[in-house]
Formats: structure tokens, C-alpha cells, sequence
């Protein structure tokens, strides 16, 4: 430090010492100020690794968010996604090897026997972007208006949302309302084949139809309310509802014989194609979800539980329950851990089928899916986040969890030899996660 | 105060945010009127019309020249509450009116804390000499309203005399006290601070200028010299635990002319300096 420097110093402290003696006080607090900072970078890597070579998932997101002066915020987000690995097809293990055209149309490929059928063609990049501006409205009010648009290979998402939320009670209570519209299409690689028809051989696409499309409205009601000090609840209730070709166009089902339960077979083409008769699914083409949803946060001493829980049902005759809890736990002043569980079971979809069944006496059903994801499972995550302030005062973390997934098929839909087989394909799944945030 | 003077309470009911701001209104209005040298019959008029005489004032009084020494010193003399006069041959009118300088001569005859005689509370200025306590008094009363705005009621209070402000603790409805700094523009915030402590206090006005053959002169008069300190900022604000110092400090760092920064940088404060 310079002679001059030092002298410069003590003008503030001389000042401080005068003030005192003009004001007649002791000491006053010490300031306490920091410029707002105008841009919220928010940067993570996202690795989901599910077991036996299925989808693997490297995922960058990044959310910038500019702050302007009278709470006015634009956000905008953008996501990367490269997707690799196989997935289960929906047709049922059998004890001879098995063949299936691919969804493209132009190839086959083999499973051996005893093994899941998955199809390992699934290969995507994934790319989505969202805007949002949120600005308050009045006094008490908080609008949000946003948008969204995601591209992938054969699927192209847009969508608008807007909510606005009003604070009550000396802002104690605040009621929010929202909305959110997708309109989505579908290009399915090799054309959406018509529902509950078969899988044809290599180069045949005579059930093959055009590019698809969905419509999806979500209306989202809340109220949170702050209940203490130390404790928040939040409630909200949501409806969602859902139009147009909601079918996976990769996914078949099995047709099998009603006495052994075994998938009938046939002579692929010369070509290659199916060696089985494998039916594309078929689900309803709407779709409406009811949910409610409730939280509460209690904060001890810097410690904070966060416990939820939701209930979900629809017309489909899914039921699901989901509950998850987290609790942060700070190490020193600038870090913490925070455990995490979560667990979620679900009923099956009324027109969930592990396999259709032969029978010229029983005409096939209107609507039919194999999708593991529609079946009866229970799922727990569990893992741990661990975060961390750099010195220049930027937030890190990384978030390890597992994911394991296990279903049954309903004990009535098993005919013959499936009785003896694992149907259902459970799934693990490893979640690594790093963040990165810094505000300028 | 000559600026629009407001008191904000955060949370609580009209009858407290009534009881803050009746104390706070009291205050302003009585420190207006003890010390505004455009009234006949207070202190400060006793004061520049003694014609040589010397005057006897008051334990506030003697407080608030007790510190304006203080700044005369600590300053260098660049802070000096008898060069009022100067603001008479000087008009700030963004035109290229800059007077001559035997006017600037016969003002600065009349300017100088150090040939007036302060001492056991006596006052005695030369003939012709004037002292202006505005330099001191808007931060002053926004530090005297924020400590009895503390005691009268205990609600969350920011007082605000044209941004100069002071708060009497952290608001309870939110986590900070937001502040816009004004930027070139009257009604955009450039940039916004979070106060949940302490005061800010704002010097410079970057509508009051002269400018001539291409050179800006800034309405910061030094009263050494009798000019415009050359290369001031626009404007200066700093964060200090009370109004009266963060506003000194701003006042003082605008005096240093194109040195605000480093003189700034040394005094460890919270600062936002605008060219």
C-alpha cells in the first residue's frame, strides 16, 4: 500500500468518526448492499445411463436469465440431447430366436433366443429452446407468458404457456393460475403405421401412413401459503388433455396362441422381416389426466425438508402416486448435501396388454399397448446431491442417483408358457449430474 | 430538501406507515426550516447576515459545523460550505455562459473556511461571506428521520429524500430493498441495488453542464480555484452504513475530478462511479 493510499483510507474513517459525533450515535449497522446482478447463467450436464446397453442420455441444458429493473425477467433456455441405445420393442421374449423389421422399413435384425426383444435403432439429437417474460402485473400480481419448441428427428414440438399469480394476505398467500398449449407433430421414421396392424416385411410400407400430429392443453390451478417462519405449503391442482395420435409408432405387441401363450410364427420375406406376428400398437387418440399436488418446505436452522407428493389419474385408468423428499443439509457456510428418495408406483393402462391372443372366437381389442411405461410398476430413485460455493461466489453441485424400475403383468393376462417368463422389463438407471451457476 | 422526499414501510398497517412517516415529515420539515438558506430569520441567515459579526449558535448547529470543518480538512479544502457564492457568477444552464474571471476573482475573495472563525460556539465570517449547510443537511435529515423513523415504530422503513436514502432495517415482505440508480435517462434504472442495510446517497447531475469549445464543465465547482473540477464523473453513488457519509464520500470523490475512481477504490466502499 502506497503512502498516499493510506492517507486516502483514513478520510473514511475520520468521516465515520464525525458522522458519530454529528448524528450523536454510536456506531450505526453496517451497510449491507449489493448491485443486483443483471444476468443468471445456468449450465448442466446430464448423463442417464439405463443398464444392459438401453438408452443412454447425454444432456446439456443451459438457462440464461436477464434481470431488468421493476422485476421484469426474460429467460431463455436451451437444451441438447444425444440419445443412444436400444429399447424394448414390446414384443415378448420367446425360446427361438426372433426377427423384426426395423422401423425404417429397409432392414431387419435379429434377437436370440430367451432374450428381450429391443430395438437398437434408437438414435436421436434432440434440440429445445424456451422463452419466457415474466413481469408483475399490478401491485400484487406476477405474470409469466413463455415459449417453447423442441426438434428431434421425427418429432417437432411447439408450444405457448402463460400464468399469472396474485399475492394476498401481506404476500403470505399467493393464487396462481396457468395454462400451457403444445401443438406437436409426428414424423415417424419410415411413416406411422396404421394401429393394430402388422408388422410387414422389409420394403413393404402398404400400412404405412403420413406424418401425425397432437394437440396437448394443460390448465394449472395453485395457492401457496405461507404457514410460518419456518414452514411453506403449496397445493395445486392440474388437468391436462391431450388430442390426436398419441401412439408410439416403434412399439408392437406380440400375437400369440391362445393355449401356450407362444408368439405365432411365420416365414419372413426374402428380403428379411418379422418371423412372428407382431402388431403395431394402438392407444384411444385423447387422453385427459387429472392431478393434484402438494408440498411443503420447513426450514430448521438453515436445513430445509422438502417433501411431495402427487396423485395422478386419467382415462386411460392409470393411477399413479409419487412421493418425493429432500432434505438439505449445509456443511460449513458454503456448501451442503442434500439426500433425495423418490418413489412412484403406477397402475396399467386399461388397454395395457403384455401380448394379443389368436382367438377367432374374441375379435381383437380397440386399443392396445405393450409399452412397459403404461404398465403396473414401482420406481424409486434415490441418490445425493452434494453443492458448493467457488470462491468467486458461483454455485456448483453434482447429483449422483439410481433409478430402478420394476413391474409386474397383470397374473390374468399370462397365457401358457409366459407364466414362466420375466415379462416385464425392469429397468436401473444411473443419473450423474453437474451444474454450474454464476451470476454477472 | 428541494427534491421529492418519500418514506416507504414494508409490511405492517396504515396506522404505523402513518406514524413513520408523520415523524419523518416533522423532522425534514424542522431541519428545512433551521437551516434552508433561502429562509429569513433562522440560524444560517443570522449567520450571512452578521456582516463580520460574530454568532452565537446552537449544539445542532455547532455539530453541523463541527463536521463541515472535519470535511474542509479531510478535503484538502476541496469541500468548503462557504462557497456558496461561487454558484452566483456560475449558472449551470447547459449553455456556454462561462463568466469572466475577475467575477470568479471577486467571488473567491469571499470564499474560505479557513478565514472564518470557528470556536466556542462562535461563528464569526468575514463580510460578505456566506455559509450553506446544503451540502450536508438532505443526508443529515435523511440519517436524523431514519433514527427516529427506528424508534417511533418498528416497521421495515426506507427514507428517501431525492435519492438520497437510508433504511431502518431489512424489509420483512421480501429479502432486500430494491434501488434503481438512475442512468442517462430520468426514468430507466441502470443499475439496481439490493439494500438490506445501511444507505446510499448519489452525487452529480448530468443535466447541469456548460459546455464551450468543446469542453464540458461539470456544475462540481472547486472552491480553490473558483472553476468546475475538470473530468468529473456523471454521477457518483456510494453505499455507507449512514446517508451522511455515503453521501460525503460521493461529494468528495466527485471534487477529485478524473482521480474519483482511485480515491474511491481507496476508501473500501461500495461504490458505482458513471462517466
Amino acid at each position: 500500500m502506497t503512502a498516499t493510499t493510506r492517507k486516502e483510507r483514513s478520510v473514511s474513517a475520520t468521516l465515520a468518526a464525525a458522522t458519530c459525533a454529528l448524528l450523536g450515535t454510536t456506531a450505526a449497522a453496517p451497510v449491507d448492499a449489493q448491485e443486483e446482478p443483471k444476468w443468471d447463467f445456468n449450465t448442466s450436464l446430464l448423463y442417464y445411463g439405463e443398464d444392459e446397453n438401453r438408452v443412454q442420455d447425454v444432456s446439456l441444458k443451459s438457462i440464461i436469465r436477464r434481470l431488468f429493473t421493476d422485476d421484469r425477467t426474460l429467460t431463455l433456455g436451451l437444451t441438447v440431447d444425444t440419445l443412444t441405445g436400444a429399447t424394448p420393442s414390446g414384443a415378448i421374449r420367446q425360446d427361438v430366436p426372433q426377427s423384426f423389421t426395423r422401423p425404417s422399413g429397409i432392414s431387419s435384425y435379429d434377437v436370440p433366443a430367451g432374450e428381450l426383444p429391443l430395438d437398437d435403432t434408437f438414435k436421436d439429437t434432440r434440440v429445445a429452446i424456451t422463452a419466457g417474460w415474466q413481469q408483475p402485473a399490478g401491485e400484487k400480481g406476477l405474470l409469466s407468458v413463455g415459449f417453447s419448441a423442441s426438434k428431434e428427428y421425427d418429432y417437432l414440438h411447439t408450444g405457448v404457456n402463460a400464468s399469472y399469480a396474485h399475492d394476498f394476505n401481506n404476500r403470505n398467500t399467493t393464487v396462481s393460475a396457468g395454462f400451457a398449449f403444445a401443438s406437436d407433430s409426428i414424423e415417424p421414421v419410415g411413416g406411422a403405421p396404421i394401429p393394430l396392424t402388422n408388422m410387414l416385411d422389409v420394403g413393404d410400407t402398404s400400412n404405412r401412413a403420413g406424418d401425425q400430429d397432437k394437440d396437448v392443453l394443460d390448465v394449472v390451478f395453485g395457492v401457496s401459503q405461507v404457514i410460518s417462519k419456518n414452514l411453506l405449503v403449496q397445493a395445486n391442482y392440474s388437468f391436462s388433455q391431450s388430442d390426436g395420435y398419441l401412439n408410439n409408432p416403434y412399439k408392437v405387441l406380440s400375437m400369440v396362441d391362445s393355449v401356450t401363450g407362444d408368439t405365432l410364427t411365420r416365414t419372413p420375406g426374402i428380403e428379411g422381416g418379422p418371423s412372428g406376428i407382431f402388431l403395431f400398437e394402438g392407444r384411444p387418440d385423447e387422453r385427459t389426466q387429472h392431478s393434484v399436488y402438494t408440498q411443503a418446505k420447513y426450514f430448521m436452522n438453515g436445513k430445509v425438508l422438502d417433501a411431495s407428493y402427487r396423485y395422478m389419474t386419467d382415462d386411460w385408468e392409470i393411477d399413479s402416486h409419487t412421493l418425493d423428499v429432500r432434505y438439505r443439509w449445509p456443511i460449513g457456510d458454503s456448501s451442503y448435501i442434500e439426500p433425495h428418495v423418490r418413489y412412484y408406483t403406477q397402475t396399467e393402462a386399461e388397454f395395457y396388454r403384455l401380448s394379443l391372443v389368436d382367438d377367432s372366437l374374441v375379435p381383437l381389442p380397440q386399443f392396445a399397448s405393450s409399452d412397459y411405461r403404461l404398465g403396473n410398476f414401482d420406481a424409486i430413485t434415490a441418490g445425493l446431491k452434494y453443492g458448493w460455493k467457488t470462491r468467486n461466489d458461483n454455485d456448483m453441485s453434482i447429483r449422483v442417483e439410481w433409478y430402478t424400475q420394476s413391474g409386474t403383468v397383470p397374473a390374468g393376462q399370462l397365457i401358457g408358457n409366459q407364466a414362466s417368463r420375466d415379462n416385464y422389463p425392469d429397468l436401473n438407471a444411473l443419473i450423474v449430474q453437474f451444474s454450474y451457476r454464476f451470476s454477472r | 430538501m428541494g427534491s421529492p422526499c418519500e418514506v416507504l414501510t414494508d409490511g405492517g398497517n396504515k396506522q404505523l406507515a402513518d406514524r413513520v412517516s408523520s415523524v419523518v415529515a416533522t423532522e425534514a420539515w424542522r431541519i428545512e426550516d433551521k437551516f434552508s438558506r433561502y429562509l429569513d430569520g433562522n440560524v444560517i441567515h443570522r449567520i450571512n447576515t452578521a456582516q463580520g459579526e460574530p454568532v452565537e449558535v446552537d449544539a445542532e448547529t455547532g455539530n453541523l459545523l463541527d463536521f463541515a470543518a472535519t470535511l474542509f480538512e479531510i478535503s484538502g479544502g476541496r469541500f468548503d460550505i462557504t462557497s456558496g457564492v461561487l454558484r452566483a457568477v456560475w449558472t449551470f444552464d447547459g449553455s456556454d455562459n462561462i463568466p469572466a474571471q475577475d467575477d470568479i476573482d471577486n467571488a473567491l475573495g469571499r470564499v474560505g473556511w479557513q478565514r472564518a472563525t470557528w470556536a466556542d460556539s462562535c461563528l464569526t465570517l468575514r463580510p460578505g461571506m456566506e455559509v450553506d449547510l446544503g451540502g450536508i443537511g438532505k443526508e443529515y435529515a435523511v440519517d436524523r428521520c431514519t433514527t427516529l423513523a427506528r424508534s417511533a415504530a418498528n416497521v421495515p422503513a426506507m427514507i428517501n429524500f431525492g435519492g438520497d436514502l437510508a433504511v431502518t432495517s431489512r424489509p420483512v415482505t421480501r429479502d432486500t430493498w430494491k434501488v434503481g440508480i438512475e442512468g442517462p435517462t430520468v426514468d430507466s434504472a441502470e443499475k439496481l441495488i439490493d439494500l438490506r442495510q445501511g444507505a446510499l446517497a448519489t452525487s452529480g447531475d448530468a443535466r447541469r453542464f456548460l459546455i464551450r469549445d468543446g469542453v464540458r464543465y461539470s456544475h462540481i465547482l472547486d472552491p480553490r480555484s473558483g472553476w468546475p473540477v475538470p473530468d468529473a464523473p456523471a454521477s457518483i453513488t456510494v453505499a455507507a452504513d449512514t446517508c451522511t457519509q455515503a453521501g460525503m464520500m460521493s461529494t468528495l470523490a466527485m471534487l477529485r475530478g478524473a482521480e474519483a475512481e482511485d480515491f474511491l477504490a481507496a476508501q473500501e466502499l461500495l461504490h458505482w462511479c458513471r462517466r
